[in-house]
């Protein structure tokens, strides 16, 4: 008998940081019943190798994650040790931090839409959006893209000293305040960049909101239908600030440690199967040979977080759901999520820049070196909630753990696979604008019981 | 030889017209001049300067944004000031586009290096405005020097007003009048020992260099480089910011400076030779090769 469910694996995927695959089940007319996104970027154990290195030292080692959003890690890294050791920064020393958090989201969305506009179709054509053509109009896309890179990255060699692996920020606040220069440069190139980032906001939703209007696709001379609720899914959303994050420290923390476990990928994923359909066309290079075994079980290199049980969705859409009463579900929803937050980045790190003084000190008077109390920071990176626990005595890191973005998105974004025809798969992937590396920096510690955080909640 | 004196298309004797930076000024005041010249002008946002330091005449690398900053850093400090430890922070929290920075034969290639291959030096060299090199027969650490002057010269740091290496004598001024004069054979010994290694006098890499060897007193010895320390240069004297005079006629002229480099890169050329064969069947590192 011919089973009625076929398997075809999309390995790797594109257009996305890091090393993934989709093992998908789907229907005889190829659409994914249920669909398995998960990373085979190589596990890097960073928690582990954190353990006995000072609290100076591992968030910088974290920062090595991933080199698009760095600061996130260093960010969530340094204060979930202040967190630990219970550190207060002073306040100009968390305005710089923030305007290099906003320098580097900016960055990052205008990275992101260079990897998401060849699924778009120039409005009013069939014909798909090339980022790299000399054509116009998407050569001048290209440029004001790079240029808005440009301003990220500058943004963020002035507040945080390097743009990739920030330089600046240390236990306690910043080794270095910016000079009244570097502040009107930065207030300048703010500046220019709302501008351009109004302009590529504007652009994006255009694009989109075409895609969304469309029947159909072409994918590898396969015409694709598009569904009106691609990438609909019914996990909840979680996120902490608009833009910057939260920590143990604060009066409110807007996380909390005890709705959060993690489980191991077999809770999640499906076992042992074996590829029965395979497309040579599927751009670029084919599927998967059909007899190919797969076992997302355990190839998948990393942990499932849960938040009150359940995958979350968290990144830009999951933040304006919160804050701003969005209300767009679906991939195209997710894309628009990011597009808008091009500006509010700006407006809120034009105020950050006009709130910083020059003169004020950046590195707190006395800086604890920790008794072992538990301390976690998240903080809202590019693709969501980066939360990152630890536990710092005299001054060593006891216990490290990183509970980073894509992370949280791999078994919320394989649910809202389903429903969708396989070769729009990636589409629905990329609207995560996942980051595997980030994903995999980890280790489950505690094989027995599954479960890694409860032990240091106890 | 023929290449001691590097690359360069002019080469003068010169003094700066400004009376008040030439009162503190090591020799013709050439380098504080330019700096302060290039920030007027807007050639540069700053300038990367050895600074006076916590102890009396150990320099501290400082970004000098101001006139005022410029002249205070005048003057030669015969110890090693780590002046490239800020060419990457410059560009970032002092928010600078337009770098200028001051130093020895070696820092010259160092920020030259960083420009050709800048490891861990992203968008650094391009910012890079005006490098002005001064002539290094040899340097020392802050140690030797606290020797040389406690021990050899008999005299307080806090009371130098000025050092100076030339006509064979180290010379130590005092604030109150005194002059010590060290023959040079006493301050081999305290040598950096990296300077042995050095092939380079007369900073061939400098848009501009300077130096006091070749010219009379008060007087410096220019060569002016590269395509942008000409029109540097040619701004300056425009602005009549120098006194010049061509090398030709001044005493004792380029003839001495060349004698000189041939010494320093002859001796030091050896050093690097024995390095080859300082072990039995094996040698030390090479860094030219
Ligand atoms: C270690 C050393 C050895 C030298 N050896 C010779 C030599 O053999 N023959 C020769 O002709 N000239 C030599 N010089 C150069 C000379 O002493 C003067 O620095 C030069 O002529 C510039 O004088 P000026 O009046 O133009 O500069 P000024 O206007 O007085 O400014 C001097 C500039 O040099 C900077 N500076 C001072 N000390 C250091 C240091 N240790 N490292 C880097 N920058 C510094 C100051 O910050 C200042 O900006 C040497 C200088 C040094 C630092
Ligand atoms: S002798 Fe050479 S290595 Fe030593 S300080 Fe001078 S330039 Fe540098």
């Amino acid at each position: 008998m011919i089973p009625l469910t076929k398997v075809v694996e999309i390995s790797p995927t594109t257009r996305h940081e890091g090393h993934s695959k989709l093992v998908l089940k789907v229907n005889e007319a190829g659409i994914i019943e249920t669909g398995n996104w998960c990373s085979i970027t190589p596990v890097r154990g960073v928690e582990k190798l954190a353990i006995g290195k000072t609290m100076e030292q591992v968030p910088k080692i974290a920062s090595r994650v991933c080199g698009i959003c760095p600061v996130a890690h260093t960010l969530a890294g340094i204060e979930s040790m202040e967190a630990s050791i219970k550190c207060e920064i002073p306040r100009d020393a968390k305005l710089l931090r923030h305007i290099l958090q906003l320098g580097n989201r900016l960055h990052s969305i205008a990275l992101h839409d260079i990897l998401i506009l060849p699924d778009m179709y120039l409005p009013g054509t069939d014909m798909k959006i090339n980022p790299f053509s000399a054509e116009e109009p998407v050569r001048s896309v290209a440029k004001r893209i790079q240029r808005i890179r440009e301003i990220g990255q500058t943004l963020c060699q002035l507040s945080g000293g390097e743009a990739i692996h920030p330089s600046n920020p240390r236990i306690g606040g910043m080794y270095k305040a910016c000079s009244p220069v570097a502040k009107t440069k930065m207030y300048d190139l703010a500046k220019e960049g709302l501008v351009l980032a109004h302009e590529q906001m504007d652009f994006m939703i255009a694009i989109l909101r075409n895609f969304q209007n469309r029947d159909w696709s072409e994918v590898g001379g396969m015409k694709v239908q598009i569904p009106k609720n691609l990438g609909y899914h019914n996990q909840g959303y979680m996120a902490t600030d608009p833009f910057y994050g939260s920590s143990s420290l604060d009066d409110n923390p807007t996380w909390d440690m005890d709705r959060f476990k993690e489980v191991r990928p077999w809770d999640w994923y499906m076992g042992e199967t074996e590829v029965t359909l395979a497309e040579p066309r599927y751009p670029i290079g084919g599927t998967t040979p059909v007899g190919t075994k797969v076992n997302p079980q355990m190839e998948a290199c990393t942990g499932i977080p849960l938040y009150d049980g359940q995958p979350v969705e968290v990144g830009p859409r999951a933040r304006l759901v919160k804050y701003k009463g969005f209300d767009e579900k679906g991939t195209i929803g997710q894309n628009i999520a990011r597009e808008m937050e091009f500006t509010d980045c700006l407006y809120s790190m034009i105020d950050a820049i006009d709130e910083y003084n020059p003169a004020g000190k950046v590195l707190a008077d006395f800086i604890p070196q920790g008794d072992g109390s538990l301390g976690w920071a998240a903080n809202e990176a590019p693709r969501g909630t980066d939360v990152h626990i630890a536990q710092v005595k005299d001054g060593k890191v006891q216990y490290y753990s990183m509970l980073v973005p894509t992370t949280w998105n791999f078994a919320t974004c394989s649910a809202a696979l389903a429903g969708a025809p396989w070769q729009l798969a990636e589409v629905v992937v990329r609207g995560y604008d996942p980051c595997v590396s980030c994903a995999t920096h980890m280790i489950v510690l505690d094989e027995d019981e599954r479960i890694v955080a409860q032990r240091l909640i106890q | 030889m023929g290449t001691e004196l590097g690359n360069y298309k002019s080469v003068v004797s010169a003094r700066c017209t400004d009376k008040e930076i030439l009162k503190g000024a090591q020799d013709g005041g050439i380098v504080t001049q330019l700096f302060a010249f290039a920030l007027e002008s807007g050639i540069i946002d700053g300038a990367i300067v050895a600074g006076n330091g916590a102890e009396p005449w150990r320099p501290e690398p400082v970004v000098a944004t101001t006139r005022a900053e410029l002249l205070a850093a005048r003057g030669t400090k015969y110890n090693l000031s780590p002046n490239m430890s800020l060419i990457k922070e410059v560009t970032r929290s002092y928010g600078m586009d337009k770098v200028g920075i001051v130093g020895t034969p070696c820092q010259m290639q160092a920020l030259r290096k960083g420009q050709v291959y800048p490891i861990g030096l992203r968008d650094v060299g391009d910012k890079i405005a005006l490098a002005v090199g001064i002539f290094c027969m040899e340097n020392f650490p802050y140690q030797s020097i606290i020797q040389l002057v406690e021990d050899h010269a008999a005299m307080k740091m806090e009371s130098v007003k000025k050092m100076e290496i030339g006509k064979g004598k180290f010379w130590v001024y005092g604030k109150r009048g005194q002059v010590v004069q060290l023959p040079l054979k006493v301050t081999h010994k305290y040598e950096q020992p990296g300077c042995h290694v050095c092939l380079d006098y007369v900073a061939n890499l400098g848009d501009i260099s300077t130096g006091s060897v070749g010219s009379p007193d008060g007087w410096s010895t220019v060569f002016v480089r590269s395509r942008n320390g000409d029109s540097v240069w040619a701004k300056a004297i425009a602005a009549g910011c120098f006194e010049t005079q061509p090398m030709e006629k001044v005493k004792p002229g380029l003839e001495l400076v060349t004698k000189l480099a041939n010494e320093k890169i002859t001796k030091n050329k050896k050093t690097l030779e024995g390095r080859a064969t300082f072990g039995v069947g094996k040698g030390l590192r090479n860094p030219y090769l």
